[in-house]
């Protein structure tokens, strides 16, 4: 059960969200335009300093919030903006964040846009300034850049920045499921064929139970993950929880497509925001495969006959 | 929140319990010879004694019926901890999950009287009849029908697939009470139905892995004392629908092929190569997920709820993990299929797993359930 303060940001964050990433905000993103009265909303209401501990807010709420961010795709890079004020500060640069590949940092939200970048490297963390930029997009055509950065410091951060990166995708994925199935009922009641609703037809109303199904076990499993925070298990349910709502991401977005025929397939229709965020999220940080591996790995030193043991005590 | 699935932890009194039910196993590891972890393959009334004699069977029950009145939570651990473990179940199974608990909600306090403590005792076991050989899924097609003797009813047509009838002591059978009418679901009454009576007839039908688990039951002028009708007559249609959310969510949607998963780690050691690793992580990362949704469904039990379209929604994804998991396994299992403990725990679990999307509700009527609680019927 969320707790009061948790809801109340959460439907603060969702009131917001709906205002200020609309289909129009989301198309000018994917055009490299920065969704500045967005960004503007969020400090103002200071959504960004959430993951700050003085601030009184839950770890749990920072996960919260991206379930309410993926259900919109919000333009701009929360995860990156709240996951860098909690472990820099609060600063007033914009400092993104992304991965040390060779010299370079690569996959960094709107490092165009960045002062500062912070750089995972082997579960540690490094921070410094933007030099130059080579920018790029994901396959939602959010910008992914890669950075040269110069004045690099390392910064402590004890707590996973890895596998918190990849719980935040985890968190934008499990909303971004969730709008997706409602994208896909709303549309199957309204669209008809043969004298009735395409929800008439039992093909689809079994795509979408489908869909239903593998939502509902996404956000059970998100909430596991966010809920192992700070635990023992934390990278367990991490790896646990990318795998399963990975999966879930293929099997959702193709479902929801097909039901949406031709019209999904259309640029003027906002499905296609939701499902290439999906497909684009669950591979970073981490595809399914990388994760299995390390949860797989845990569970082979543990043995075949503790397994059973590491499934029964979780939360 | 549409089918929204509850952060739900067992409460420490649960949790507690797991390693007394896991001494009980070591003690009783002579029950456990079985390659499987599926809950209808195993019959040994003599485990299901020991149980019973622990208060592990009808352990929510009343005390007064020789329950323990324990929590869903208390049960839930029993039961998957006897499942992972591939303990013989079958014997108690549907008279715990399932008749007992029908008997309490609708049953007449005498019934409950009479057959709950030997249920709970472990020595008392029933068996479901409602498929028929034109009746399945289409349950309110059932043509068994009864009619008015003195004192009861004659009971004449057949019950098919009624799984264990054959050394179980009791059947809940679905029956025609009234001729059909325009509401089909009307004129339908259960029946408690000793399954060694005069003119009940139980022939084992053996399935495509050589077990005789099913049977077919004809019944020719059948007597079946009025005292042994499940509530009113009439009201059999709401009964077969009210328990669905007890049927369809427990451990035994999602662990029937678990022992697979256990043999398959043995086989591949501390040291996986990166698929061996992935395909272990696959099947974990699915499985840790199913047992929090089907745990939010016992808390939501717990709570007095209902929750019939959660329910076909654990049974759902856990049916086809049931059946995915071997196929995962298979194909990263190092030496493929040689001799050893992967290779019986795969061809037995393989054999039974045709079953498992079809018992209990098949995945398309599953998915019909899910679709009308997503407003789409
Ligand atoms: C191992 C095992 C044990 C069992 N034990 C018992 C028991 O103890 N007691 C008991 O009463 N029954 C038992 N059953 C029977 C079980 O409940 C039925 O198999 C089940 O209800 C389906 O009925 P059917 O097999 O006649 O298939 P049918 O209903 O004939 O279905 C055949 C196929 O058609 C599909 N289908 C049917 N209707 C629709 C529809 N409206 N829309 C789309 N598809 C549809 C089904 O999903 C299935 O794929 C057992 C079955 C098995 C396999």
């Amino acid at each position: 059960m969320m707790n009061e303060i948790t809801q109340m940001l959460v439907d603060s964050a969702a009131r917001m969200f709906a205002d200020g990433s609309t289909k129009a905000v989301l198309d000018d993103v994917e055009l490299g335009v920065y969704p500045q009265a967005l960004h503007d909303m969020v400090v103002e209401n200071g959504f960004d300093r959430i993951g700050i501990a003085a601030e009184g807010f839950a770890t749990t709420d920072v996960f919260e919030l991206l379930k309410s961010a993926g259900r919109f795709a919000v333009g701009v890079p929360l995860a990156e903006m709240v996951l860098a004020a909690r472990w820099v500060g609060e600063s007033g640069d914009f400092v993104s964040i992304g991965v040390v590949e060779g010299a370079r940092v690569a996959q960094v939200p709107w490092g165009r846009r960045a002062d500062r970048v912070l750089a995972l490297v082997d579960g540690a963390a490094r921070i410094g300034h933007v030099c130059h930029v080579t920018t790029g997009t994901n396959i939602a055509g959010e910008p992914r850049d890669t950075v040269t950065l110069e004045a690099v410091e390392e910064i402590a951060v004890d707590e996973g920045p890895f596998e918190m990166l990849a719980l935040s995708r985890v968190a934008l994925m499990a909303g971004c499921l969730e709008r997706v199935l409602d994208l896909g009922l709303t549309y199957a009641g309204e669209r008809e064929q043969f004298g009735r609703p395409i929800s008439k037809f039992q093909a689809i109303q079994h795509a979408l139970a489908v869909v239903a199904a593998e939502v509902a076990a996404a956000k059970r499993a998100a909430d596991a993950a966010i809920d192992a925070l700070g635990g023992e298990r934390f990278a367990q349910e991490v790896a646990a929880a990318k795998a399963r709502v990975g999966e879930a991401v293929g099997i959702v977005a193709e479902a929801v497509h097909q039901v949406h025929g031709a019209m999904g397939f259309t640029h003027e229709h906002e499905l296609h925001h939701f499902t290439r965020r999906l497909w684009a999220w669950r591979d970073e940080y981490g595809n399914e495969v990388f994760w299995q591996r390390r949860l797989g790995g845990h569970l082979a030193k543990l043995g075949a006959d503790h397994v059973w043991d590491f499934v029964a005590t979780q939360s | 929140m549409l089918l929204h699935f509850d952060r739900v932890s067992l409460p420490d009194t649960a949790q507690n319990l797991r390693a007394e039910v896991r001494t009980f196993l070591t003690r009783h590891a002579d029950h456990l010879l079985r390659p499987n972890s599926d809950f209808s393959s195993g019959h040994d009334p003599a485990f299901s004694e020991l149980l019973g004699s622990r208060g592990w069977v009808g352990m929510t029950w009343p005390k007064e019926y020789g329950g323990a009145e324990r929590t869903f939570f208390e049960r839930y651990v029993v039961t998957e901890e006897l499942l992972a473990a591939g303990a013989p179940v079958s014997a108690h199974w549907i008279a715990d999950r399932q008749s007992g608990p029908l008997l309490l909600r609708y049953g007449s306090a005498q019934q409950c009287a009479r057959f709950l403590p030997d249920i709970a005792a472990g020595r008392s076991f029933f068996s479901i009849g409602m498929s028929e050989p034109n009746t399945g899924s289409d349950l309110a097609s059932v043509r068994t029908s009864a009619r008015r003797t003195d004192g009861g009813w004659l009971v004449n047509g057949t019950k098919l697939w009624s799984t264990d009838a054959h050394r179980n002591h009791y059947m809940v059978a679905l029956v025609r009470t009234e001729p059909p009418s325009e509401n089909r679901h009307a004129g339908l009454s259960q029946f408690i139905v000793e399954l060694s009576a005069d003119g009940v007839e139980v022939r084992p039908i053996r399935n495509m892995s050589g077990g005789e688990d099913f049977n077919e039951v004809v019944f020719t002028d059948a007597f079946v004392a009025d005292d042994q009708v499940v509530g009113e007559p009439g009201n059999g249609w709401e009964q077969v629908t009210s328990e669905l959310g007890y049927e369809r969510s427990g451990p035994e949607r999602f662990l029937s092929a678990f022992r697979v998963f256990v043999e398959f780690v043995r086989l591949i050691g501390d040291d996986p190569a990166p698929h061996e690793a992935a395909a272990i992580g696959r099947i974990a990362s699915h499985l840790m997920t199913l047992r929090r949704m089907s745990v939010s469904v016992a808390g939501m039990l717990e709570e007095g709820k209902s929750p019939a379209v959660e329910a076909a929604l654990v049974k759902e994804l856990g049916n086809n993990f049931e059946k995915a998991l071997p196929e995962i396994a298979r194909l990263a299992a190092p030496g493929g299929l040689s001799p050893g403990s992967f290779r019986e725990a795969f061809t037995d679990t393989l054999l039974l797993s045709p079953s498992f999307t079809l018992r209990g509700g098949t995945r398309e009527i599953l998915r019909g359930v899910i679709a009308r609680g997503l407003g789409l019927r």
